[in-house]
């Protein structure tokens, strides 16, 4: 026990001979649950949340009004046209899928790899990655045009269309991919969250708290055994999810890369998507979870080690993403091809270089900050910086879609130029993203409590003693 | 299952009820540990853990069993696997199936089925179809979702799921005895006590529930029994069209005059004099429309025309379906035009078209055994229809005709025959009528000729 006070209030000092703690200011089990579920019992949610909420509501209005005269109207409300027919939806959708890559990431890779840091924020990221899916799958949805015929995207028998989708083109892969993270996502979210439902089911005090949260929490009460199966379904929901996520933006990138357009037709895709995805997914989590942590008092739970863990894994993917920029540039000469080499001055100095540089500089300059210890661990540093990152993997996407502009044969090129319905959408499903958000904030607990509990000190210290434990800290 | 109420009611101890349970408390998860060592060591088979969290060593303190949920989910993964290949090979790759075939995508001449392509679907299945095994799997197992249990009617049983640890002694257990089990427990360290009882009066659903719950059965069943209902009715109106798409749009009709666009009262027109199309321009012609030459477009000389209601499928149904009395006709041209060239690969042209145009009825050999004419024939012989039979192309009558009259016949049908001038180009026409004077010269004889013809030698060809 050689921790000093220091230790227990300040994490982020490396001491090799203890693991620094994940739970600061000795809080105990009752501590933990208290402290979570406050924000749920509080009468009335803090100010900046109804603030934050009124502007997401606004937001989501004008997306539903965009939404109707889109259906209304038809995707020529779009600036979709001849050579770019994906434009802006497209943009929106990689970018929101890229984003929902974080929360499945640290539920399930970080906790195959056993770093206990993820239960802090798990559960948070994890809702996030739900609500980014929904922003997400929004696109590619309404894009069809008729979306009452949505249902042709499945392999549904109908007698109407009298066939069946290509099962060999990306595109369909793409429905299967995002359908099954999306719903994997949810299954994994809402299992996770099941034993703090029930925490909050036995403390409601209201009759319809006690019928919804004691629906929603299955019944669940903790007994051992439960806990045994519980424990093994959720290692393997993790060893599902693990490939499922990467294999997710693998084959969002295929929708560009298996096609014939210099600029798509690489294989450093897939890798370089995914990377992409996590960088930006762990951005929107610090630019979430900061504000939160600050505004219902969770220092304690989501400390600075924490947000500087996933600062720095920010960097890295930061700097995977930039090594992919430059490698994408070294083929592009190195082929020899003149169509890619075309392709690639064009994307840095071409109609839409200026687009190619803010993305360098949010993504590949900005993030070398994390570099200096002051920047990992200063709030307002690290939510500006990933607000930049975010801003910086949308015009990746944009990038990468301009390619469009440029093809082959002179005369097919032209420009792209968003309509105002564009622009309203992709701030709309900020809206959608953040009132899911507030009311995920205010209604559900924001932390897996049973999750943390079992890293908690209290517990990783009882086990000191324990005969059956030998690797105190390695569960 | 369905009790209405959870635990808002206190226990009433009495005859009304059962001990099921004795509930301990335990304030860290090391002492239940201890207290589920002791609990097996003494014998007890029939008792739970309670923690916020799961408790380390637990499962080997009260002796769990590992769960056979991952073989479960294995062999959902391996059913997964073989059901999206058959799917994707099903829908893809094949298209001769009764109900719902599947739709072959001919795509650069890639392959139908080829793993490669087909990984990722497979994939993403076999993930998703896991994912709820293992979610279903495990609440299955667990036996949730229970909406009442007995111990959550203890209030000091709500801090399983914050701060207290508990052991579950079972009443049902061989070892179980209240007032020993009790004082086993305080000796293991459980800083309380309670009794959990199973309340007897509450087995029961209400009536109201029960006979809601009946109503809603017959329900459920009305939608099936509507849409059999219904099933294979047929209906004068046309059907409920929930979203037009773009079944009926403004348009602007060709050759009318008066507005489609716009109310009768404020017609839209395209153009200022109503129409909606424009007259050729004074002196041009449209392409195709130019078929001056009588000769190669009605395969009769210049000149030699008869009026049109003398000849062709109008005179028939004028005569009532009756064999028209020879109408006065042109000079038929009997060699071909001068635009055409007879080789061989214009007759085998026309041997094609033959095949696809006029085999139905006359038959490959030009006798009338086409499927359409023998089943004609056959109704016509019930009298269930009226049917001339299709004749003889070497009937000495139809041999005599010049090539220009075949040409017409085809052109313009003869009798019960249909015009064909609207499917087949002139050229093709042209080239049927070649095909069909040199199946006229190959010596194949008629029905009838044949039936005259025992004994008596015709000589072949004309
Ligand atoms: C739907 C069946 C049908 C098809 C298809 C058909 N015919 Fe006929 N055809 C008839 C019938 C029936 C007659 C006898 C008409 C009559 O005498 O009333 C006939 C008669 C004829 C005659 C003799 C006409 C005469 O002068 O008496 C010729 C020649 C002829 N068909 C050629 C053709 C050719 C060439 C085609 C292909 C383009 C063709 N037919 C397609 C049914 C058909």
């Amino acid at each position: 026990m050689a921790a000093s006070v220091d230790l227990s209030l300040d994490n982020t000092y490396e001491d090799p001979s203890r693991r620094a703690d994940l739970v600061l200011g000795g809080m105990t089990y009752g501590d933990i649950t208290d402290n979570v579920a406050e924000i749920w019992e509080a009468g009335r949610p803090p100010t900046a949340w109804y603030i934050v909420f009124g502007i997401a509501v606004v937001l989501l209005g004008i997306l539903g009004v965009c939404l109707l005269h889109l259906f209304f109207m038809g995707v020529g409300v779009w600036g979709n046209n001849n050579p770019v027919y994906w434009g802006f939806p497209i943009v929106n959708f990689v970018f929101w899928v890229g984003i929902g890559h974080a929360g499945t990431l640290i539920s399930a890779i970080l906790f195959l790899f056993r770093q206990n840091w993820r239960t802090s924020i798990n559960r948070a990221a994890e809702a996030m990655t739900i609500f980014a899916v929904v922003c997400a799958g929004l696109f590619p949805g309404v894009h069809i045009g008729r979306i009452w015929v949505f249902y042709w995207l499945f392999p549904v028998p109908t007698e109407h269309l009298a066939m069946w989708p290509n099962f060999r083109s990306p595109l369909l892969w793409d429905v299967f991919a995002v359908g099954t993270y999306a719903t994997v996502s949810l299954l994994f979210w809402y299992m996770g969250m099941v034993p703090d439902i029930a925490t909050f089911r036995d403390r409601a005090k209201t009759k319809l708290q006690k019928i919804i949260y004691g629906v929603l929490s299955l019944g669940w009460t903790g007994s051992a055994r439960a806990w045994h199966r519980y424990e093994m379904a959720y290692t393997i929901l993790a060893a599902l999810a693990t490939p499922l996520v990467l294999s997710v933006h693998t084959i969002v990138s295929f929708d560009f890369a298996v096609s014939q357009l210099p600029g798509w037709h690489t294989t450093i895709f897939p890798p370089y998507f995914v990377a992409g995805a996590i960088f930006s997914g762990f951005a929107m989590v610090v630019t979430l979870l900061v504000p939160c942590r600050s505004l219902f008092k969770l220092e304690r739970l989501i400390t600075i080690r924490h947000l500087e863990n996933m600062n720095k894994i920010i960097m890295a993917t930061g700097l995977m993403v930039g090594t992919a920029y430059g490698i994408e540039f070294f083929i592009a000469w190195y082929g020899g091809v003149d169509y890619e080499r075309f392709a690639f001055i064009n994307r840095a100095f071409g109609n839409y270089g200026i687009s190619y540089w803010i993305m360098v500089t949010c993504n590949v300059f900005i993030p070398q900050l994390f570099w200096i210890r002051w920047f990992r661990t200063n709030l307002v540093a690290m939510v500006i910086i990933s607000i930049f990152v975010n801003i910086g993997m949308w015009f990746e996407r944009f990038v990468i879609l301009m390619s469009l502009t440029r093809d082959f044969l002179p005369s097919s090129w032209g420009n792209f130029y968003p309509s105002m319905i564009d622009i309203l959408m992709l701030i709309g499903s900020f809206g959608l993203f953040f009132t899911l958000f507030c009311l995920f904030c205010r209604f559900l607990p924001i932390i897996a409590i049973s999750e943390v509990k079992n890293v908690s000190p209290q517990t990783l210290h009882a086990h000191g003693h324990d005969h059956h434990e030998e690797h105190a800290t390695a569960h | 299952m369905a009790h209405s109420h959870k635990h808002e009611k206190p226990v009433e101890t009495g005859p009304k009820s059962r001990l099921i349970s004795l509930v301990a408390q335990f304030d860290d998860p090391h002492a239940l540990v201890v207290a589920c060592d002791r609990a097996r060591e003494a014998g007890y088979k029939q008792f739970d853990a309670y923690s916020p969290f799961p408790v380390h060593g637990i499962d080997d303190a009260i002796g769990i069993r590992r769960t056979r949920l991952p073989f479960f989910v294995l062999a959902v993964a391996l059913g997964a696997c073989v059901f999206a290949l058959f799917l994707q090979y099903y829908v893809n790759a094949t298209d001769e199936s009764p109900i719902f075939p599947g739709y072959k995508f001919f795509i650069s001449g890639k392959p139908l089925f080829s793993l490669p392509a087909n990984i990722p679907v497979t994939f993403e299945i076999i993930v998703l179809s896991s994912a709820f095994a293992t979610f279903f799997g495990m609440w299955i197992l667990n036996g949730l979702p229970r909406l009442a249990n007995p111990l959550q009617r203890i209030p000091m049983f709500r801090r399983a799921t914050n701060d207290k640890f508990f052991l579950v002694l079972e009443a049902k257990d061989d070892k179980f005895s209240e007032n020993r089990s009790r004082q086993q427990l305080e000796e293991w360290g459980a800083t309380a006590i309670e009794e959990c009882h199973e309340d007897l009066t509450d087995q029961k659903i209400p009536a109201g529930l029960r006979r809601a719950g009946i109503l809603l059965l017959f329900a459920l069943l009305l939608p099936p029994a509507l849409i059999y209902r219904v099933s294979g009715m047929t209906y004068r109106q046309p059907r409920l069209h929930v979203v037009p798409d773009m079944d009926w749009q403004d348009r602007y009709n060709p050759q009318t005059r008066g507005p489609n666009i716009g109310t009768p009262e404020r017609p839209r027109p395209l153009f200022a004099d109503g129409r909606a199309m424009r007259k050729p321009v004074p002196g041009t012609i449209a392409r195709g429309d130019l078929t001056e030459n009588d000769e190669y477009f009605r395969g009769y000389k210049t000149g030699t025309a008869p009026s049109e209601s003398q000849s062709g499928p109008y005179a028939a149904i004028q005569d009532g379906m009756a064999a028209p009395e020879t109408p006065p006709e042109p000079e038929w041209v009997d060699v071909f035009p001068e635009d055409i060239t007879v080789d061989a690969d214009f007759v085998k042209r026309g041997k094609q078209r033959f095949e696809i145009y006029c085999v139905a009825c006359h038959g490959y050999d030009g006798n009338g055994e086409g499927l359409v004419n023998q089943r004609a024939v056959s109704l016509a012989a019930t009298g269930d229809a009226a049917w001339t039979a299709a004749k003889s192309l070497h009937d000495p009558a139809v041999k005599s005709q010049p090539v220009g009259r075949i040409f017409d016949t085809i052109s313009n049908g003869r009798a019960t025959m249909g015009p064909y001038k609207d499917q087949i180009p002139v050229k093709d026409r042209w080239a049927i009528a070649a095909y069909v004077k040199a199946l006229q010269k190959t010596g194949i004889k008629s029905p009838a000729d044949l039936a005259n013809d025992q004994g008596t030698a015709t000589p072949a060809g004309n």
